[in-house]
């Protein structure tokens, strides 16, 4: 007989914003390196997401903590292989280099882009830390469901990077950028992110077998299949496949952003379902 | 480090009179709690950051089909693996002198990651203080050179203080006693440093399987697993990324999709 920890809306939240965060910025730094010109702006996009998200995170970690103070506790020592100390740490780490990239977006001169680049290839790797640890943190407990979940941190970091490009995605199409080519690329990578994300998804359920009841049958079925399998995979999955005529890319980011819009509210109830099914 | 201090808590011996329960709360200074109906004499389903020796009254037929009781005194097992000590990203759980596991109140900070990698579900978060609570081991006792409050209160001497050497020997003896008796089903738990947990300090005899008592039979340091876990998700972060720099890629990246 295990004990649940409790965990509620704001580690839901913090870990479904964590993982946009990390995916949005780690997204950012690979359009800012290897992509062309107008791939920038998708970069800038990213890390403007990111930073407000992580101050976001730090906040709701402290609210679950309920007393401000505390949470020094959390970062006057770190221990290694411990997913609970680096994260907090990783919190902050990441917080400094998203900062830093978004102040270096509001230039324009040359040298501000070649510095943010260089600054991204390393942050990157805190995004990538940031969208998968929270995985690993709950693989490595006693509960059920969560302790068999060899794959919890690939999938969170597939979800991340599916996350994090549907909100640069939709952010993009409400500004009215004008990304161009840019759209069909955030497309591809979106697409390749969600495919990755399913399959591990699929793997995922088949090997926790019947622990993995709570998730899809029951009162979570319906979030689970209907939310986070159909309308937050399936269907974004299928609508990356319409074709959009040429030089139609203002209808393109319109068929991107519903697909955004449907794969953020998988990729919450993701956390949800994991979280709440895992402390039933 | 001090010899290894331990209990023994042989189950045989239990008379159910919840006597340890009572001593442990007023030692430590905890409140009462509401009873709750279990469908069993059992007032409580399990321990809470009020109750730290729990007694479980488990009602079974025997061979004849007439009820017979299963009485255990449960406690924290103070694992010499421990996945609460594991968890802890503060420190606040830590290992004392005498090799049980502690918790330091001023250094907790209420993230409760440690009662999610109990093996046991006995840490438990007290929503008054914001922090967990669990048995101490009596440290303020122990460190005085006196026993801890369950066992010294024990009327059967179902709970045993003492080092950990003696009171395994002890426990085989007992083990072989019982077998010797005919009551085969006799098994002891946690006692073998070489087995599960590498040992727990708190070890048991008990009178079925470890499932009937609600125990894990095999229970394993939840953080066993992280490099494996932290690969696997290298292994996606590869994945995901080379999908990324397909897609976006200036030359060659051409309309053919991102696998890679
Ligand atoms: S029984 Fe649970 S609380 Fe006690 S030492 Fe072992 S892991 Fe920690
Ligand atoms: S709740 Fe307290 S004792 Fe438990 S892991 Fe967090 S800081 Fe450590």
């Amino acid at each position: 007989m295990v004990r649940a920890p409790e965990w509620g809306m704001y580690i839901i939240w913090y870990f479904f914003l964590g993982g946009i965060a990390g995916g949005a910025y780690f997204m950012a730094a690979i359009a800012d390196n290897f992509g062309g010109r107008r791939d920038r702006e998708v970069a800038k996009v990213g890390y403007f997401i990111a930073f407000p998200l992580v101050m976001i995170c730090g906040v709701l970690l402290i609210l679950d903590l309920g007393m401000s103070s505390r949470f020094l506790n959390m970062v006057k020592i770190l221990k290694f292989w411990n997913p609970m100390s680096l994260g907090a740490w990783a919190v902050g780490v990441f917080g400094a280099f998203s900062f830093a990239c978004a102040l270096l977006s509001l230039g324009v001169s040359e040298e501000r882009l070649a510095l943010r680049r260089n600054v991204a290839k390393v942050g990157s790797w805190f995004g990538f830390f940031l969208a998968a640890y929270t995985g690993v943190l709950l693989s490595n407990t006693a509960q059920p469901i969560w302790r068999d979940a060899r794959l919890m941190g690939a999938l969170f970091l597939a979800s991340g990077a599916s996350t994090g490009l549907a909100s640069i995605a939709l952010i993009s199409y409400f500004k009215g950028a004008n990304l161009g080519e840019s759209w069909s690329k955030l497309k591809k990578a979106d697409t390749f992110a969600m495919v990755v994300e399913l399959a591990l998804l699929v793997a995922l359920v088949l090997m926790l077998g019947p622990s993995a009841n709570p998730i899809i049958k029951g009162s979570f079925a319906l979030p689970f299949w209907g939310g986070l399998v159909v309308l937050g995979l399936v269907v974004p999955l299928g609508l990356s496949f319409v074709k959009p005529g040429d030089g139609k890319e203002r209808t393109a980011g319109g068929t991107m952003a519903i697909a955004s819009v449907l794969i953020l509210i998988g990729g919450f109830l993701l956390r949800y379902v994991v979280i709440m099914a895992g402390q039933l | 480090m001090a010899r290894t201090l331990a209990m023994f808590t042989d189950t045989s011996l239990c008379i159910g009179c919840r006597a340890c329960e009572v001593a442990c709360k007023q030692w430590n200074q905890l409140e009462a709690e509401t009873p709750h109906w279990t469908g069993s004499y059992q007032t409580s389903p399990h321990f809470t950051d009020k109750t730290w020796r729990h007694v479980k009254f488990i009602e079974k037929k025997d061979e004849r089909n007439e009820p017979k009781w299963l009485l255990m005194s449960d406690v924290c097992k103070h694992c010499n693996q421990a996945g609460c000590l594991e968890a802890c990203p503060t420190g606040a759980i830590y290992r004392t002198p005498f090799g049980t596991v502690d918790i330091s109140q001023d250094i907790c900070n209420g993230c409760r990651y440690c009662v999610s990698a109990c093996p046991f579900g006995v840490v438990a978060f007290n929503h008054g203080t914001g922090r967990v609570n669990k048995c101490t081991f009596c440290v303020d006792r122990t460190s005085e050179g006196m026993k801890t409050a369950c066992a010294k209160t024990c009327p059967t001497d179902s709970i045993e203080f003492g080092y950990r050497d003696e009171l395994a020997a002890k426990a085989k003896k007992r083990l072989a006693e019982l077998h010797a008796k005919g009551v085969k089903e006799a098994i002891l738990y946690g006692e073998d440093e070489n087995g599960p947990l590498g040992g727990l300090n708190a070890f048991f005899l008990l009178l079925d399987k470890p499932e009937v008592y609600g125990l894990p039979a095999e229970p394993t340091l939840p953080q066993k697993p992280i490099v494996k876990d932290a690969g696997l998700s290298a292994g996606a972060a590869i994945l995901v990324g080379l999908g990324a720099i397909v897609a976006f890629r200036e030359r060659g990246g051409g309309d053919r999709g991102g696998e890679e």
